[in-house]
């Protein structure tokens, strides 16, 4: 009946009309609930099957002559075919003329996975004027072929029971309809690296109100920490510290420093995330004026650090410079607000004294939760490095004259703990020969390190060879490597000219580092692979490229977000080709270094591609939710109440219905899990698409290998 | 000539072909390699860590980077007929540093077991089988260990096979199930007559 009316539309408005059919959803829903429940079919099923052979992926591995011939005799089915590629354009018109001339109620393609072209045959179906849900998909090749290459029996027979399951299903199936639903016009950042203020700013700048939110008491991340940067050699901070600025003076982003993500609840377009401000101690000035405080808050003035007793190490600079309980990481701050680390105050309240009228000092704070609504959410968590001092035989933590990668940048950095004099951690000399450990913990499978390449290791360690040999003269960088990685543009050029610049390179992964105890300077044994000779050499000073891995709160919040993770940690990318921003979560993206080891350019790239990915579902306005949800059959429902409980996204509720109480279900919270459709001792739950008579019939299917 | 004696083989040794060929590959020689030591032999990258770490490299011409790259491109001959392969210590300080989690010693335990299948090896360690099969003891025991023994307050002989040498017999039969002791008396009596 539903069908009918759409195989007289026309293909092109079929998609105008499918919007304009969503106020009457549940209506139409809740008839066809009542129809299935009743276990009467008004129409008799007539499936198409389509066989895909995605070339030789499928077709090489079974025996499709067979696995068509059983299918003919499939009960339900009406039409069987193959072809070479289902999902080209030709496949899919196979689709589409076959429902029209052998007036087909649903479909079964056996290909590939529903994750890569569901929606590709969902159209196919949809043009051949089916509703598109009509359609089912069989795994032929990742659960089968693939799996089973060299099993040809094996994988023809499985192939046949996974089409005649998909047949049992599409015999059932029901018209649906998606949901569409507002999208808020915000979205959020989290993380304040070079990817989270990138993407804050081009969604800002494309009219998106955006919530930027770090962890840390100042923005800038990791690459405010650097002191260069490669190929150009530009200064980290003076072509980071403008977009800083940009960040902090722009109305339509809300920075939220020293805050980190509480909660998130709710779906695309609508997410409820709940932003933990913690307690900072230091109010700003708007805040002050707020209180009514005239002219009062942080103005950064830096009065409160001096009389300060308590002397703790500087993160900023890697711990090799002191700073005060109540502090600034570095003067280029944004925002420019002291903040007091409570692990380490004693309270003894000179700071309050310091800071005087200004009253911006509040030793009492407590931690401040902000909830906000979203449309989209980008995560930026960046990363850090791995604690190199697990692989023992470079002794880092052991020998003072080993360092790593980012303590280096802040000895090299003029406004770090040494003013930018590269000078031995032992006894503050210079050093003349400076080793290289490329690969310190990455390409690592002993399972201490990271299997994986760093990527940008070898190009920041042929930055600080250009450095060393620029700043002090003759002093020798030794570059201790497997392979040198120089992939991005101008990289290449860039290890040319260090190389004639007179860096030494040795082709040897570095084996063990013994310190000399009288004079602490370090002999790197390695084997030079090119010359086949074991080699002793003595540095004064040895600098370890150490890998990298997630930033440590990447994990509890990629969990509130749903997104998944790698096996090392890295957050997961919808696809690693053609979707590398999305995640399988529907409105969360990924920017930067959290999806995987990636260097500034590239980490830029990510960020704006993130932010335009995360910026179309808001300009769209609205999204489409499938319409997989829970529906109750009034009638069946007894209103004990007890799935209400059950629902893990607060769904479902009791309401007075014609004198009774019944459930019902808030169609946009609910995820379709089927938690309450399973438990409901009425059978008074319809789960849309996944209905226990469809799922019953897959079962059987399987289990009676065909025999009713 | 004698001022030029050896020169003109010496030049014809310097100009041999020493490209490598397809014929000087036997993937066999790989899997063996792999299904004896029990360790991924194949998936060397050649980083040099091993070699670094090895006590006997800096001492002699062993390079057990060199066995390893041979045993990924399967060049048995070249391995087996090396007579470094017999200069491991086998201390597996290479294994305990390999990043790709190889144990290189036991590539080298693997490739010898393969040379003595071919009569390769040398008298030494066939000495040393020889000792097992009489006492027990690849070293046995002697009058210096004895004395020093004595003198920190342990019995002359270890309990071991010296104390009870009625357990001999037990480890002559293990090594008569493997030919092993035949062998290397064969072997012995060709090499010294």
């Amino acid at each position: 009946m539903a069908e009918k009316k759409k195989t007289t539309t026309k293909k092109t408005e079929t998609k105008k009309q499918d919007t304009k059919k969503v106020a009457p959803v549940k209506q139409e829903v809740k008839k066809q609930a009542k129809a299935a429940a009743g276990s009467t079919t008004e129409q008799k099923a007539r499936v198409g099957v389509f066989i895909c052979h995605c070339g030789t992926n499928i077709a090489g591995s079974m025996d499709l002559t067979a696995v068509e011939a059983y299918a003919k005799t499939v009960p339900n089915v009406a039409y069987v075919d193959n072809y070479k590629y289902m999902c080209s354009m030709p496949g899919q018109a196979v689709i589409n003329k076959a429902i029209h001339d052998n007036k087909l109620t649903g479909v079964v393609v056996a290909a590939c996975s529903p994750r890569l072209h569901e929606p590709t045959f969902r159209t196919a179906t949809k043009e051949g004027g089916l509703n598109p849900f009509r359609f089912e998909m069989a795994n032929i090749r990742e659960q089968n072929s693939w799996v089973h290459m060299h099993d040809q029996e094996g994988s023809t027979d499985k192939a046949k029971d996974a089409i005649r399951i998909a047949v049992a299903k599409a015999a059932l199936l029901q018209d649906l309809f998606p949901k569409a639903v507002p999208v808020e016009k915000a979205a959020i950042v989290v993380g304040a690296g070079v990817a989270g203020m990138q993407a804050a700013l081009d969604l800002s700048a494309a009219g998106i109100k955006t919530y930027l939110v770090e962890s840390d008491a100042s923005i800038g991340g990791r690459m405010s920490q650097l002191d260069k940067t490669f190929p150009t050699l530009d200064c980290s901070q003076c072509i980071l510290t403008p977009k800083m600025v940009d960040v902090g003076r722009e109305p339509l982003i809300e920075l939220f420093t020293w805050s980190e993500i509480h909660d998130v609840e709710g779906y695309i377009g609508n997410f409820d995330v709940t932003i933990k401000k913690k307690a900072r101690g230091v109010i700003t000035m708007a805040e002050a004026e707020a209180k009514g405080i005239v002219g009062g808050g942080c103005n950064g003035c830096g009065d409160c650090e001096a009389p300060c007793p308590v002397i703790k190490p500087n993160e900023f600079e890697m711990g090799m410079k002191p700073r005060k309980a109540i502090f600034i990481n570095h003067p280029q701050v944004v925002p420019l607000l002291y903040t007091i680390d409570w692990d380490s105050c004693v309270k003894c309240g000179l700071c309050v004294t310091a800071c005087g009228e200004k009253k911006a000092i509040d030793l009492e704070a407590k931690d401040e939760f902000v909830k906000v609504k979203v449309g989209t959410a980008i995560l930026a968590t960046g990363y850090e490095l791995f604690p190199i001092e697990k692989k023992t035989e470079w002794g880092y933590k052991k020998f003072e004259n080993v360092i790593n990668g980012l303590e280096f940048e802040r000895l090299i950095c003029a406004s770090g703990p040494t003013g930018g004099h590269l000078v031995r951690p032992s006894d503050g000399q210079t050093p003349k020969k400076v080793g290289f450990v490329l690969c310190a913990g990455s390409r690592d499978n002993t399972g201490i390190g990271k299997p994986y390449c760093s990527r940008f290791c070898c190009m920041y360690s042929l930055k600080h060879a250009h450095q060393i040999i620029e700043k002090i003269p003759g002093c020798t960088p030794y570059l201790f490597y497997m392979d040198i990685r120089s992939f991005g543009k101008a990289y290449e050029e860039f290890y040319y000219r260090i190389q004639d610049e007179g860096a030494k390179f040795i082709r040897g992964r570095v084996a063990n580092i013994l310190e000399d105890p009288k004079t602490k300077s370090l002999h790197v044994m390695t084997d030079d692979t090119l010359l086949n000779r074991p080699i002793d050499l003595e540095m004064d000073m040895v600098v370890l490229a150490s890998a990298v891995q997630p930033s440590a709160d990447t994990n509890r919040t990629r969990k509130l977000f749903g997104v998944s993770c790698s096996m090392d940690g890295w957050l997961l990318e919808a696809h690693p080709k053609l979707n590398p921003c999305g995640t399988t979560t529907a409105g969360v993206f990924l920017a930067g270094v959290c999806q995987g080891p990636k260097d500034i350019p590239d980490t830029v790239a990510s960020a704006e591609g993130a932010a335009s990915a995360a910026s179309i579902p808001i300009h769209k306005g609205e999204v489409e939710l499938e319409p997989y949800f829970a529906t109750c059959i009034d009638e069946k429902c007894a209103g004990c109440g007890m799935c209400v409980n059950l629902c893990p996204y607060s769904a479902l509720a009791l309401v007075e219905k014609d004198g009774r109480t019944v459930m019902e279900v808030t169609e946009a919270k609910c995820k379709g899990c089927g938690t309450c459709g399973g438990f409901c001792p009425g059978g008074a739950i319809w789960m849309n698409h996944f209905a226990t008579p469809q799922i019953v019939a897959q079962i059987d299917a399987f289990l009676l290998g065909g025999e009713q | 000539m004698a001022r030029t004696k050896g020169y003109p083989a010496a030049l014809d040794k310097k100009l041999q072909d020493t490209k490598l060929y397809l014929d000087d590959s036997n993937p066999e020689f790989t899997k063996n390699v792999k299904a004896i030591s029990r360790t991924n032999a194949h998936m060397c990258y050649q980083c040099g860590t091993c070699t670094g770490s090895c006590p006997s490299a800096p001492r002699s011409s062993y390079r057990i980077r060199l066995f390893m790259r041979r045993a990924v491109l399967g060049l048995e001959n070249e391995a087996l007929t090396d007579p470094d392969l017999w200069l491991c210590t086998t201390c597996y300080s290479c294994a305990d540093r390999c990043p790709r989690d190889i144990i290189p010693t036991d590539v080298i335990m693997s490739m010898r077991n393969l040379a003595f299948k071919r009569d390769i090896i040398p008298v030494n360690f066939l000495k040393t089988v020889q000792a097992i099969y009489s006492s027990g003891h690849g070293v046995p025991n002697n009058d210096v260990n004895r004395a020093a023994r004595e003198k920190i307050g342990l019995s002359r002989d270890p309990p071991t096979t010296h104390m009870f040498p009625e357990y001999i017999k037990g480890i002559q039969k293990i090594l008569d199930h493997y030919k092993l002791k035949a062998n290397a008396d064969r072997i012995v009596k060709e090499r010294e007559g």
